[in-house]
């Protein structure tokens, strides 16, 4: 370990004079590093000041005269996090060095910051595309690109409301006619293998071993396989059972939500975060009204605090019931536990539905409070829940699962992570905890109103699989504690701090609202020019960053333990895929 | 004794009649549609790289010449097996040395790491 | 040779195939329903009243569904590889008395309760049952497709390596039942059943043939979690089917076997011996004291799938190998030993073979543990 220099206030100016400022744009805040001295900047700040959590790193475009790349870093010890912004001119090709070496966990985001806006990281060990497919044209997220039926920047689109009748522009605009296509393309006539990269990365793992050759065989799992969760795929090179090398293949299921965010605005986004991680839409709301709310600079209706832990703890338990249930699934336990798991699942969601009106897209929040109170008899539901059933369900699974010897000889031992590197690979969440890093954004720089809970965070020291598992029922646990107590102390009053509105006003500025979400730190990083719509709106996805070590956990591992590290990290791939 | 036999003959016949019509069946009612997309193996909906049969892994082999060796010696069980009780304490003395022999090799293969799964 | 004989064997034939197919088609019923039990669910029910029908109409549903053969398939060995798994397990139950025998009215003709009573009855039991290895082998090398492969390979390693212990699980009942044909077998447990002399035997003879069959929690070649479908991968439509039917029949003749072996065969319950109930009073009590015996044991095989996960392959692989190859070894010792004590000094003897078994079973337990204990210290 090296010592840590424990200062207050982090002077990046003084300490690299004339190639760190502060950022000094109203609404903006820390640091403008120079590209040049990025390496050394971002070592300084991990080595000397002690933070070694790489959060997010993402791009922003100031079209149309420069772009931005926005790194904030956090220290596991907690407390608030520095952000330092490199800017390059808006003139291809465009290049920043890369903080892989650094933080390995920036790998897969430095590649979606090329897929998306075209920056090229100098020194990345594998720059690829990862959302968008190989061959693509373009990177969509700059402001000038403009996708198909594309009409204006900004919703609500005017061309939809005639004359108060909706139209889809699809109608309008037939097939192929808005679409661009680069000079002499005919889209009949090309064929991109856009596997060939992929592959190429993979081959480099095939060698011959010993006297007796023995073929490597490179297997997809997924996209469309039983155990990957939805539209994953990993491209897999394997030695008879054993892996030699992995790459996840992620972008089946993407959207583009962040350009669809920046077309919204600012409250029409609610209801598009219920669909990130969509076990969990109750947690994805709070983590962009947090950011929305900081920009706004307003409080939050205290009952609406008391609702919003109510919620979000809840979706943490059942986000963590289905999770065992499922992980049980991929070690083969025909669907019993997972059903046993969806019993109480349903309990919840009943919840939810006498709430917010629905089960699973909830978009419960709204900035400064919360949209429906509690109907009658609600309170009274949730109290019988979390006095009674779920600490009796997860007791439950404790005598079920916790003993059972094939378990245990299929989960223990089996290493994810070691403390070091899940921080390292920027993990967070339950796979970081069970790692043995005591590292909770609802402790680490406490939000809303968990400063007043009496609650521990989950810690497990091994950082294998049955730690993982474990983990989760220590979560649910503590969840309980955080629900006995909120229940008994929720007061009466109003659920929003604001009048209702359709629209609201956002001052210009910046501001990264993260939360703890079930699987892992999910933050927002949300920039406001002062319009209806946010400049730029970006999703820190735990599944993604998550999944970045993906292959380091799983290389020299068994094919069925791939298959339960996937299940134990937890992916939801909307949330992966954005 | 023959007779037995040739009931199970009978067996055989009547059971590879079922097979190939139940295969028939399916030929004969199920829809033909094929296409080039439709007739590519499975992997998960990505176009395979690679030939689908292929070497395989070199423990496979010695799994089965372990299994050679030891069914063999299995097979030397069964008639010593019907004729204990008139062979007595010389048949069980004979049997333990023949497992003792046994035992020997399947140390050996055990410590040569033939069991082990890496 | 006369045609009454040849009409026999083809009649009888004919029933025990078909006993065995509708056997299969409500098996699966049977487990659809209880795991829904222990899932709390309900399970099929719209088919007919208690989804009686359900069977049939997933059986005209796979008729009519396309037959697909992946391009650069073999051909030959692609359509074979189904029809080698199935009929090995159909024609396994030839050997397996269901009753004793009766005769039949007008002909006045005495009909055996079994298709064939050879007397290597037990040895063929083992050769049919490891033909049915081919067929999968086959059927993952004929697919060209990397996970029908890979399926294959693990289902034949697995297989084979379950094999050893479970041959001698039958030499077990043969020392015990002093005999190859499985009738004297059945016969030799009139007082009491093989379970209890040799409980540690039986149980490993459970267990191998979960392996055998690829049931949970062994039932690696097609563990859909890791390789889709396994094997089967690219079979649709009746082939499917075939291979299906080859899984649950197996299993109930499996099952069978396991109750001829050692839990009496088609021999009533101890406690009734002598009494009304007795199969030498009335002969169709046979195959019905079979078919509880059956069932109960179908039972246990879905139940061990409902609740347990499945091992890792290279853990299997061990298990076997290291496990229950030397127990079950130990386990013959033992058994000889304890006959030979019994012959010379005296019946009571024969119980120092549960005591034994039984000991030996538990230092087995005890090693594993220790092993699996130290193995997550390194880790």
């Amino acid at each position: 370990m090296t010592t840590l220099v424990e200062t207050e206030t982090l002077d990046l100016a003084a300490r690299f004079p004339g190639s760190a400022a502060a950022d000094t744009r109203p609404g903006y805040s820390d640091w403008i590093v120079n590209k040049d001295k990025l390496v050394e900047v971002a070592t300084t700040l991990r080595d000397e000041f002690g933070y070694d959590l790489l959060s997010h790193v993402t791009g922003v475009d100031y079209f149309p005269d420069k772009m931005e790349v926005v790194y904030e870093a956090f220290k596991t010890t907690g407390g608030p996090g520095v952000l330092f912004k490199v800017q390059v001119p808006r003139v291809d090709p465009i290049e920043v060095p890369s903080v892989t070496p650094i933080w390995p966990g920036a790998e897969f985001q430095e590649r979606e910051i090329w897929d998306l806006y075209g920056i090229k990281f100098t020194n990345h060990p594998d720059l690829r595309r990862i959302l968008m497919w190989e061959g693509f044209e373009g990177h969509p997220l700059r402001k000038d690109w403009h996708e198909p039926f594309y009409e204006e920047d900004f919703k609500p689109l005017k061309s939809r409301w005639p004359d108060g009748k909706y139209v889809s522009s699809e109608d309008k605009n037939p097939y192929k006619d808005n679409l661009q296509f680069p000079q002499n393309f005919d889209p009949e006539k090309v064929k991109i293998d856009g596997e060939a990269p992929l592959y190429d990365t993979l081959q480099k793992y095939t060698t011959v071993d010993g006297g007796i050759k023995t073929d490597h065989i490179i297997v997809n799992m997924g996209p469309q396989h039983p155990s990957t969760h939805g539209v994953f795929r990993a491209a897999v090179v394997l030695d008879g059972e054993t892996i030699v090398s992995l790459k996840p293949v992620m972008g089946y299921l993407h959207r583009n939500h962040e350009k669809i965010g920046e077309r919204n605005t600012f409250l029409q986004n609610m209801p598009y975060t219920d669909r990130l991680d969509y076990f969990n839409s109750m947690s994805n709301n709070w983590g962009y009204s947090l950011a929305v709310e900081k920009l706004m600079n307003i409080k939050v209706a205290e009952r609406a605090e008391y609702l919003r832990v109510i919620m979000a703890e809840l979706s943490r338990i059942q986000n963590h019931l289905i999770l065992i249930g499922m992980l049980l699934n991929d070690l083969g336990a025909y669907f019993t536990p997972a059903l046993y798991a969806f019993e109480e699942r349903e309990l919840i969601l009943d919840i939810f539905e006498a709430t917010s009106g629905t089960r699973m897209m909830c978009n419960y929040h709204r900035f400064g409070g919360v949209s429906r109170d509690l109907p009658e008899g609600v309170l009274e539901k949730i109290r019988g829940l979390v006095e009674d059933r779920l600490p009796r369900k997860a007791d439950e699974f404790d005598r079920l699962l916790t003993e059972n010897e094939i378990f245990i000889s299929r989960m223990k031992g089996v290493k994810v992570m070691d403390a070091e590197d899940a921080v390292k690979y920027s993990i967070t969440g339950p796979v970081l905890r069970a790692a043995g890093v005591p590292y909770d954004v609802r402790r680490a720089q406490p939000y809303g109103i968990y400063d007043r809970f009496d609650f521990d965070v989950a810690l497990r020291h091994n950082g294998d699989l049955y730690d993982n598992y474990l983990i989760r029922l220590d979560e649910i646990r503590q969840s309980i504690r955080i629900l006995q107590q909120a229940v008994k102390q929720m007061p009466e009053g109003p659920i929003n701090s604001q009048k209702p509105q359709y629209q609201v006003r956002v001052p210009a500025g910046e501001a990264y609202g993260r939360i703890e979400a079930p699987k892992g730190e999910l933050g927002y990083y949300v920039i406001s020019t002062g319009k209806p719509n946010p400049w730029r709106y970006h999703v820190r996805a735990p599944s993604f960053i998550n999944i970045t070590a993906l292959e380091k956990m799983c290389v020299g591992k068994k094919i069925a333990d791939f298959v339960v590290i996937l299940g134990v990290l937890d992916i939801v791939l909307g949330e992966l895929d954005r | 004794m023959l007779l037995e036999y040739i009931a199970i003959g009978v067996m055989i016949a009547l059971a590879t009649v079922i097979a190939v019509i139940a295969i028939g069946l399916g030929e004969l009612f199920g829809p033909k549609k094929r296409s080039s997309v439709k007739s590519e193996p499975y992997e998960s909906g990505i176009a395979p790289i690679g030939p689908g049969t292929r070497r395989m892994p070199v423990r496979f082999y010695l799994i089965a010449v372990l299994f050679i060796l030891f069914d063999i010696e299995v097979i030397f069980f069964l008639p010593w097996a019907v004729v204990f009780r008139q062979l007595g304490l010389f048949g069980l003395a004979e049997m333990a040395i023949f497992i003792v022999i046994l035992l020997i090799g399947y140390i050996y293969a055990w410590k040569k790491g033939a069991l082990e799964w890496e | 040779m006369d045609l009454a004989l040849w009409i026999e064997f083809i009649i009888k034939g004919f029933i025990l195939i078909f006993a065995v197919l509708t056997g299969f088609a409500y098996l699966t019923l049977y487990e659809r329903r209880a795991l829904a039990r222990i899932q709390t669910r309900i399970g099929p029910n719209r088919a007919g009243p208690q989804g009686f029908f359900q069977p049939v109409a997933d059986a005209v549903k796979l008729i009519f569904k396309e037959e697909l053969t992946p391009a650069k398939a073999d051909k030959v060995l692609f359509v074979l590889a189904p029809i080698m798994t199935v009929v090995p397990a159909m024609i396994l139950a030839a050997v397996i008395p269901l009753g004793t025998q009766f005769t039949l009215p007008f002909l006045n003709r005495p009909v055996t309760l079994y298709v064939s009573d050879i007397n290597v009855g037990v040895l063929y039991l083992t050769a049919i049952a490891s033909i049915a290895v081919y067929g999968i082998v086959l059927a993952g090398w004929s697919s060209n497709n990397k996970y029908a492969m890979l399926g294959g390979l693990r289902s034949s390693a697995q297989m084979i390596s379950y094999e050893l212990s479970l041959g001698l699980c039958f030499v077990i009942a043969i020392l015990l039942g002093n005999s190859m044909s499985l009738l004297d077998i059945v016969e030799a447990q009139k007082s009491v059943w093989f379970v209890v002399i040799q409980p540690v035997g039986a149980l490993i003879f459970m267990v191998t043939t979960l392996a055998e069959v690829n049931r949970a929690p062994f039932d690696m070649p097609e563990a859909e979690q890791e390789l889709a479908a396994g094997y089967h991968s690219e079979y649709s439509g009746m082939k499917f089917a075939l291979f299906f039917m080859a899984e649950y029949e197996k299993m109930i003749v499996i099952s069978m076997i396991a109750a001829t072996l050692f839990f009496g065969g088609f021999r009533e319950f101890w406690f009734l011996q002598g009494t009304v109930f007795s199969v030498d009073h009335f002969w169709w009590l046979g195959p019905i004291y079979l078919l509880l015996k059956v069932v109960v044991l179908l039972f246990l095989m879905i139940w061990v799938r409902a609740t347990w996960p499945r091992i890792r392959y290279d853990r299997l692989m061990a298990f076997g190998w290291k496990v229950l190859l030397p127990l079950s070894l130990a386990l013959v010792f033992i058994t000889a030993l304890g006959i030979l004590l019994a012959n010379q000094f005296g019946a009571i003897y024969i119980w120092t073979i549960p005591v034994l078994s039984i000991l030996a079973g538990l230092i087995a337990v005890l090693l594993v543990n220790m092993s699996l204990r130290r193995k997550v210290a390194h880790a």
